[in-house]
């Protein structure tokens, strides 16, 4: 089985910001065509790299975001017969997704308006930090920059008690690169639904600044209708009030958050039961605790405040694992805060054949990472092969290139 | 109606809270018919989600929901009514799509699992998210945002070291989960136009979140390192690649604050231009990141003694205009009443509500050349569009509609 893109063909010049867009497509089968300079895509210099040891094929960030690529080295800003190479490859493409700086590729002749006029059903897609215009369409950026002016670090913190005077803080992992290339991604598969009606390509404009500030849930909407800005709390939603805390350490020392505790009745007393059964809670059976919303933090309930003063000692007497699988036997939504790497340990995901195996330069074994984020029945994800040597196809894709039509001619 | 990409697309819309609306707020926006199958006998929280603008909830009036929901419709169908199931599926005959945000477990309980919605409609793409998927040992388990987080290893990676995880401060895990839903379904809407074939999609909002840290797993199972050990996580300090200065300074003002991120030698030549060449910062202990990084702690607090006493965005100014990475933490007021890019953009819009009048509405991303997205309508009522959609959609007859609103149907 393929996945549902398998016909189709994408052009990627791509360092860090626009990787993740591309390996999405990939993944599900887009032949994807990384179009490198001869030092490589800047993620190739990105640890951590493997035994720390820095190399082009060494890097685990370049690794996890180039599955199912293939990598193809071409001087687009010294020569003019590689840049030859790169149109005649684009019009054997369906997509091409770039991330460079405006103006770079149409300062190296290869513009998104000429490609497009050389083959109307083209799309092009540009991820950049603030899109190709307005006053700030060239500043420099990266994920923390963006993450703060797009509005997510403004709504992560500290409640004063716990960290006096913290600045907002950003969350790791590239999470604003993440939130563009998922619109990206949205506006190339819109745009290919387009020309799959009509036949006609076109431009898409990605703002990683307007992707995180349409990101950031509850605190545009209390702005845009209450005129309100929300205040940073630790581990909980920001809100425009400061409310009662959710985070709570166990025994072993490891976190849990608690969205909600006993929402309906029923699992109520299922939680009741086992806390009492270990000699917590025995004040629980008393009537005023039946209210299921005087249950709920957030609303100044004093029932809810025992509750979870409550719920703070019986968490600091057990494991943290205990309680997340004691409290979602008894239907409750609990949480326990794992690093990346602790989710490898839930059998669950391996059930789900979440993880898959990939291997590398400098390793003599296959290792584990995450796969797939959603089961096709039909077409499902797929690691087709591991993320590219520097150049591993530029021989291979240039021989085709005199073999292959353009797609133009193709689909005549 | 201009032509969208996804015009013509029908989507029978069983989600609610925020992360299955959220997929189906960007195909709406793309020009999807979304129409959100409501119940007032069990209706979305979000209806009840503050901020509430008014003295009251009157399930129309929150802006937490209206935010989600634009360019949507709502019916209200009792789907335990036996006449109301069967209009359930009347709609699903006609749509392209079925989503569904529900714990796993709930629309087999309804009789509605892949197989008998591909008895309805053989080439239906059914979308579920839910917190595990619905495989795997724990896929009665349930998720909100935040325990998402907790699970996937977001939170643990938002940070100071030494204290407890800062966490994100909203249910970022349902805006990506969602995200990540609307990709899926318009993949699988791809491949139905090329082979006529449905399918469905088992989201795991839980493994939605995992892939968002590919390369911390791999530092474990290649280099034996887990993020769980002292430092980590480093705050606004980079982890990879490994860089300084980087990181978030107080400017002037109460909680302002400009993040900067120096990512190598000639950046951090310009960093010390724009601040005039101190002799502290000349210093060869600077000279180069191995240096920066060693010295971080005094880096950083030099760089702080600078930025406090200056405004953010005239310092923000200055940065850029000499090259370097830097922008201002910003607010939600900071962008709706401040920001330049966003303003220069068109990026804010207003669409007339009926209970809430006149509301704001941020733009779409991305910006297509040809089919850009619109914002076409507010927020619908509870079951604004129930006749409309009986009578145009499921193709009842005036009758049938009054037959069915009689017994209860639509409530």
């Amino acid at each position: 089985m393929t996945g549902p893109l398998a016909d189709l063909r994408v052009i990627e010049v791509c360092d860090e910001l626009g990787q993740y867009a591309g390996k999405v497509l990939a993944d599900m089968g887009a032949d994807v065509i990384k179009v490198e300079s001869p030092e490589g895509s800047n993620a190739r210099r990105i640890g951590p790299f493997v035994n720390d040891e820095p190399g082009p094929n060494r890097s685990l960030n370049f690794w996890y975001y180039n599955t199912n690529k293939r990598s193809v080295v071409l001087d687009l800003a010294n020569s003019e017969a590689d840049r030859d190479r790169f149109r005649r490859l684009v019009a054997t493409a369906d997509v091409l997704l770039e991330d460079q700086p405006p103006g770079t590729l149409t300062g190296w002749g290869l513009g998104p308006e000429s490609l497009r006029e050389a083959d109307p059903a083209l799309i092009v897609c540009s991820v950049t930090p603030f899109g190709q215009d307005g006053p700030w369409a060239h500043y420099r950026s990266s994920d923390l920059v963006a993450l703060a002016l797009g509005g997510p670090m403004q709504m992560n913190g500290y409640d004063p008690g716990d960290a006096p005077g913290a600045p907002p803080i950003r969350g790791h992992g590239d999470q604003g690169y993440h939130t563009a290339c998922q619109f990206a991604v949205h506006g190339i598969l819109a745009a290919l639904l387009y020309r799959d009606r009509t036949g006609k390509g076109q431009y898409i404009d990605c703002s990683m600044h307007e992707a995180l500030s349409c990101t950031v849930e509850v605190g545009m909407p209390y702005w845009l209708y209450t005129r309100q800005d929300v205040i940073r709390q630790t581990c909980r939603h920001a809100s425009v009030q400061r409310t009662e805390p959710w985070l709570f350490q166990a025994r072993d020392g490891r976190y849990l958050v608690l969205f909600g505790v006993g929402r309906d009745n029923e699992s109520w007393a299922k939680l009741k039961k086992w806390f009492q059964e270990s000699g917590f809670g025995l004040q629980f059976d008393e009537e005023r605790f039946n209210n299921p919303l005087a249950r709920q933090p957030g609303r100044g309930s004093p029932e809810a405040a025992e509750i979870m003063a409550e719920v703070a000692k019986f968490i600091a007497a057990h494991d943290a694992e205990y309680v997340y699988r004691g409290g979602q036997e008894r239907d409750q939504a609990w949480g326990i805060v794992r690093s990346p790497d602790e989710t490898l340990q839930d059998p669950h995901f391996w059930d789900r054949g979440h993880f898959v195996e990939t291997t590398g330069e400098g390793i003599d074994h296959p290792v584990a990472m995450p796969g797939a984020p959603y089961i096709f029945s039909a077409t499902p994800w797929e690691l087709r092969r591991p993320a590219p040597k520097l150049g591993e196809h530029t021989a291979e894709v240039l021989a085709e290139l005199s073999a292959r039509p353009s797609r133009g001619d193709r689909n005549r | 109606m201009a032509d969208l990409p996804l015009s013509g697309v029908r989507v029978c819309d069983l989600t609610w809270i925020i992360a299955g609306p959220t997929a189906t707020r960007v195909l709406a926006d793309f020009g999807a018919e979304v129409i959100r199958v409501e119940h007032a006998q069990a209706v979305d929280a979000i209806r009840l989600g503050r901020p509430i603008i008014g003295d009251t909830p009157t399930l129309n009036n929150s802006g937490f929901f209206n935010y989600f929901n634009r360019n949507k419709k709502s019916i209200l169908l009792n789907v335990r009514h036996p006449m109301g199931f069967e209009v359930l599926k009347r709609l699903i005959a006609v749509s392209d799509v079925v989503v569904e945000n529900f714990s796993s477990g709930v629309m087999k309980s309804w009789g509605l699992h892949y197989e008998q919605l591909r008895e309805i409609r053989p080439d239906i793409i059914y979308c579920s998210l839910s917190g595990f998927g619905h495989t795997g040992r724990d896929s009665a388990y349930t998720t909100w945002g935040p325990t998402a987080q907790a699970l996937c290893g977001l939170a643990f990676t938002s940070g100071l070291p030494g204290k407890p995880p800062a966490g994100w401060g909203y249910s970022f895990m349902d805006h990506t989960a969602g995200y990540t839903a609307a990709s899926a379904i318009m993949m699988a809407l791809y491949h139905r136009n090329r082979t006529g074939e449905g399918q469905h999609i088992d989201i795991s909002q839980v493994e939605a979140g995992i892939v968002l840290n590919g390369p911390a797993v791999l530092d474990y199972t290649v280099n034996g390192r887990s993020w769980r050990r002292e430092g980590m996580p480093p705050g606004n300090r980079a982890w990879e690649p490994a860089v300084a200065p980087h990181n978030t300074y107080p400017c002037r003002g109460d909680d302002r604050w400009i993040a900067i991120a120096v990512m190598n030698d000639a950046e951090w030549q310009a960093l010390v231009r724009a601040m005039g060449e101190p002799d502290w910062a000349t210093s060869p202990r600077f000279a180069t990141n191995a240096g920066r990084l060693e010295h971080q702690d005094e880096l950083d607090a030099r760089i702080a003694e600078w930025t406090a006493p200056q405004e953010d965005y005239a310092l923000m100014e200055l940065l850029q205009a000499a090259g370097v990475r830097a922008g201002v933490a910003q607010k939600a007021s900071d962008r709706r009443e401040r920001d330049p890019q966003l303003a220069a953009r068109d990026w804010w819009h207003v669409l007339p509500h009926p209970e809430l009048g006149d509301c704001e509405y941020d733009g779409i991303v991305p910006k297509l050349s040809e089919t850009p997205g619109a914002l076409r309508a507010a927020s619908p009522l509870l079951g604004q569009h129930t006749y409309e959609v009986m009578r145009e959609v499921v193709g009842m007859s005036e009758d049938e509609f009054a037959e069915h609103q009689a017994a209860g149907v639509f409530m």
